[in-house]
Parts: C-alpha cells; structure tokens; sequence
C-alpha cells in the first residue's frame, strides 16, 4: 500500500504519543540531563557539575552493594521461577479433566494479590517466633533462622516471596505456548520412535521458543523493578542487604532529596534495562521462530 | 500392565501438583485464618490452621481505625479511569498501525514499543517533578496520567485487528462506513476478546499499584487500598498480626473474588498476554 502522509491519521495516533511523550519519553531526556546538576539539600538551586554525579555514584561502594544485591535477585528468581513454571505448566496440560482448573487456580492466583499485601503476610510467615515458615523448616532439621533480620538471609527471604508470588504467571503463558502446539507432530514423533526427553528436546523446547523469550524479557523487566517487597518487608535492610536498585533511587529521592543524585541513578537504570533487553534479543531473539 | 504403568504415571503427576498446589494455597489460607483468630489464639506453640472460635470483630476493628471503604472507593476511581483513558489511546493508535500505511509508521510503531521496556519504576523521579510543576500531587488525577498510554496495549490490539480480513474494510467503504465509523462497527465488536483480555490485565496491574500512589499521595482522601494497607502497618507496627491480617485479607480479597467468579476469562486473559508477537 502507498504510503500517506495525512493529517487524520497522525490525530488517532496523537492522544497516546502524547501521554508516551510526557510520562515516558520527556522523563527519559529530563533525568539525563538533571544528572549532570548538583542539586539538593545543601545546593537547593541546581548548578552544573558536568558528570560529577556519575563519578560519585560509581565511587560509592554502596551503589556496587545495591547492583549486586538486584543481580543476585535476578539471577536466583528469573532461573528458579522459569524453570518451575514451565515444568508446572508440562504437568497441568498432561490430560486430567475438571482437577486442571483447580491446579491452575491453585497455582495462579497469587499474581492477583497486590505485592504489598503479598509482602505484608510473609513478613508474618517469616516472623522468627510464631512464624510457620521456621517452624515447618524445623521438621526438616533446619535451626531457626531470623529470616529478615538476618543479614546473611533477608535477601533470601524476599526471593523465595517473589518466587511465590511470579511463577504462577509465567505458568500460565508456558501454558499457551504448549496448548499451541499441534499434537499430529507428537503423534509423528512417536511413529518415528522419538519418546520423552527427545520430544521434548526437539519438539516442545523450540515451538516454546516465542513463549519463553516473552516470559524470560517479562522477568528481567520485572526483577529490575522491585521495589514493594523491599519497602514493606525490609526496607532495604538489615544493612543494606536488601537494597536493590529501584529503592535506592527511591532513598536518594525521595529520602534525602537528592534530586541530582536520583536522576543520575534513574538515567543509569534506564540504560541498564535498554541494553539488557536489547542484549535478550540479539542473543536470543534471532532463533526464535515467529509466525506472524 | 500396560495400564497399571499409565496409573502410576499419572498418580506421581497428582502427588507433585497436589503438594505443589497445597505449599501456593497455604499463606493464603494462613492470612484468613489468622485473621478470624482472637488476640491470644496467635501465640500458640503449634499453628492453629482452622480458628475456633471465630472472631469477626478483627474486620470491624480495622474499618474504625483507617479509612479503607474510602480506599476502596479510590482504588476504583483510578482503575476504571486508567482503563476508559487507555481504550481510547490503545484502539485509535492500534487501528493506524494495522490498517494505515504512513510516513514514520516504523519509527512511531518503534516508540510505543519501547514505551513497553520502560516502566514506572525507571522513570518515577522525571514524573513526579513534572506533577508537582503542575500543582498535581495528591490528586486522584496524579496516580492515573501516567499509565494513560500503553504500547503494551497497543501491541496487542495491533495484533487483533491485523487478523480481522481487510475484505472486511473493502465492504464496509463501499457502504460507506469508513475511518471512525469503521473502527466502531466492525473493528471494536471483532476484537472484543482482546479488549476484555487487556481490560482485565491492566485491571489487576493497577489494582496492584504501589509505588506510584506512594510518591504522589500524603493524605487519606485519594489513597488507594495498596497504599491504605502500608500506612496501617506502619501505624499499627506494635504487631497486632490478626488486625494486619485481617487488612490484608480485606485489600486482596477484590480481585481473588473476581477472579474465583471468572476464573476461565481471567486465564484465558493472562495467556493471551503472552501470545506470540
């Protein structure tokens, strides 16, 4: 089709690049170029320091706490929750009748409490005293732990909440993505005599393909942005242990009013989350079939 | 032999989900039940899984100490406004995208996706700055403006409509019927799985919005539930645990109801989220 240039269709696009340009894209430029001011407490009119922001940030040991604690947040949840869902999700669409829609329900539903509320009942379960996590630990020969007060294991404790809490939802798009597949090519499988592992490894792992890159590009996002747990379980404590880095450009926001400082930290974030997913895809991306 | 072997099969694949099941079911049921517990029926050696007796009154507590029934009145405000703004963007954008052939259609096309890689969360500092310019905080207006366009959204519709046959189109500007008109009759009616699939999604996400709310809010009367919720931790941190409960239990249980009641729309929502590009 020729291509126009018409004035009515940029109008039905103007309503959403509007709001995209102010709350998304305008941010995205304002904290590039806040960064590069010093401005807060003790300097209430921004004055330009070039990229002494950044220096400082990159010199605090902290910030390198705080991306090390997200990247140990990452690379626990995302493996772990993945790989329990999509074995989940190859268990529930075995042939079972009505029980299917009890597991799946069983399975889903923490994705539709808030985070917060979610925080809220396993700051009860890992209550060092009454809670039933240490007591049913206890069984298994485990000491009591102190969960969230214990520097060694809070950050811990926040993970296997998240994992509760996200895996029931990557279960359910694995589970599209296997109810997609045509059974005729299982059925070719088996006359070749291909069974089991090797259905699987040639079959179901590549028609999953599409399903896992959007379930793995999901997980970094949503693993990069933690923030809920953090502030109602721990806040970032104990010992900045459980600092991750969306509340620690909150802190330096909107606890110290370091402006210059969070738009610096904000700038850097973005960047970090562009180039991640941007790295998903080439590596990635490219061997996953589509059919569009 | 042969179908001894099936039963067995299928009776390790029950005990797996039957325990997995139960392990994702337990803290939900242990918020109810402590919830429904007297003060001192918490402190016990052993966890008390059913209360007896049952104390209602934790419930009642909780609504004279913290405004929650104005929570919830807000929480519904934001929701449905965010949603009605959002049909509007997503369905007028996803019609050019699909339909139209247009200069920049591929750089445009390219922001709404990356709009999609930049959450909230990466831009909260910017935003909040540009409310406060503009004399916006603390209104119920604040929490919603940000989420108004959604290249998620507009993604997924893109994708419905791309399917509707363009013989449609044809048919439908021979009558007469074409741009606006088009989209309303024929285009809207046809991609109604979709919308109800995104209405539920965006639904749940912002019913479950925190950290949002949090900046832009400092007094009750445009609190969210989410919001209200960690306000009274904070105020009841000598850990009274049925009250928090009892909170909690009153915050989530909105959504679980709506998604016990249509159980089959929420699932079939959630999967297509993640259909293929």
């Amino acid at each position: 089709m020729r291509r126009t240039f018409r004035l009515t269709t940029y109008g039905y696009l103007f309503p959403g690049l509007f709001f995209m340009g102010i709350f998304t894209f305008i941010p995205v430029f304002m904290s590039a170029y806040l960064s590069l001011f010093k401005w807060n407490i003790n300097n209430p009119e921004p004055h330009f320091t070039w990229f002494s922001n950044y220096i400082e940030v990159f010199k605090a040991p902290l910030f390198w706490l705080v991306l090390r604690n997200n990247l140990i947040y990452a690379f626990t949840t995302i493996p772990l929750s993945m790989s329990l869902a999509l074995f989940l999700a190859i268990l529930i669409n075995q042939k079972m009748g009505w029980i299917r829609s009890l597991y799946r329900g069983s399975l889903f539903y923490p994705t539709m409490i808030p985070m917060v509320a979610a925080a809220m009942l396993w700051v009860w379960i890992f209550n060092p005293g009454l809670g039933i996590f240490n007591y049913y630990l206890g069984f298994l020969g485990f000491p009591k732990i102190e969960w969230l007060y214990d520097m060694r294991y809070a950050l811990m404790g926040i993970i296997i909440m998240s994992i509760w809490k996200n895996f029931g939802y990557y279960m359910l798009i694995f589970l599209a993505g296997l109810q997609g597949i045509p059974s005729h090519y299982y059925e070719a499988a088996a006359i070749e005599g291909a069974t089991g592992w090797k259905q699987f490894r040639y079959i179901t792992f590549p028609m999953l393909a599409p399903a896992t890159l959007f379930v793995f590009i999901v997980a970094i996002i949503s693993s990069f942005q933690v923030f809920d747990q953090v502030f109602v379980m721990t806040q970032g404590g104990p010992g900045d242990r459980t600092n991750v880095l969306v509340f620690y450009i909150y802190q330096h926001a909107f606890r110290f009013w370091d402006l210059g400082m969070g738009s610096t930290l904000t700038t850097l974030f973005i960047l970090g989350l562009l180039v991640a997913i941007w790295l998903v895809f080439r590596v990635i991306g490219r061997r996953v079939y589509y059919e569009v | 032999m042969k179908f001894n072997r099936h039963l067995r099969n299928k009776s390790g694949l029950h005990l797996i989900l039957m325990v997995v099941s139960l392990i994702t079911v337990a803290p939900y049921f242990w918020i109810l039940s402590t919830s429904l517990k007297y003060r001192t029926e918490v402190f016990t050696p052993t966890p008390k899984w059913i209360p007896w007796p049952i104390n209602i009154q934790n419930y009642l507590e909780v609504f004279q100490m913290a405004p929650f029934h104005l929570y919830l009145i807000n929480t519904i405000i934001v929701v449905t406004g965010i949603l009605a703004v959002q049909l509007v963007t997503i369905t007028l954008a996803a019609y050019v995208f699909s339909r139209k052939n247009f200069w920049g259609k591929e750089f445009f096309f390219f922001l709404f996706l990356i709009q999609m890689m930049i959450p909230i969360h990466a831009t909260f500092l910017p935003n909040f700055l540009t409310l406060k310019r503009f004399d916006l905080l603390n209104t119920r207006v604040a929490m919603m403006l940000p989420f108004f366009a959604s290249g998620y959204g507009t993604f997924l519709l893109r994708q419905a409509f791309r399917q509707i046959p363009r013989a449609l189109e044809d048919a439908a500007v021979i009558d007469g019927c074409g741009g606006l008109r088009f989209l309303w009759h024929v285009l809207v009616p046809l991609a109604k799985p979709t919308l109800i699939a995104f209405s539920i999604i965006s639904i749940v996400s912002h019913w479950n919005d925190y950290l949002w709310p949090l900046i832009v809010t400092d007094t009750p009367d445009v609190r969210t539930l989410t919001i209200g919720l960690g306000m009274f931790v904070q105020q009841e941190s000598g850990a009274d645990w049925t009250l928090l409960m009892a909170a909690t239990a009153f915050v989530t249980a909105p959504m679980l109801i709506f998604f016990l009641v249509f159980q089959k729309k929420f699932v079939q929502s959630f999967m297509l989220s993640g259909m293929k590009g």
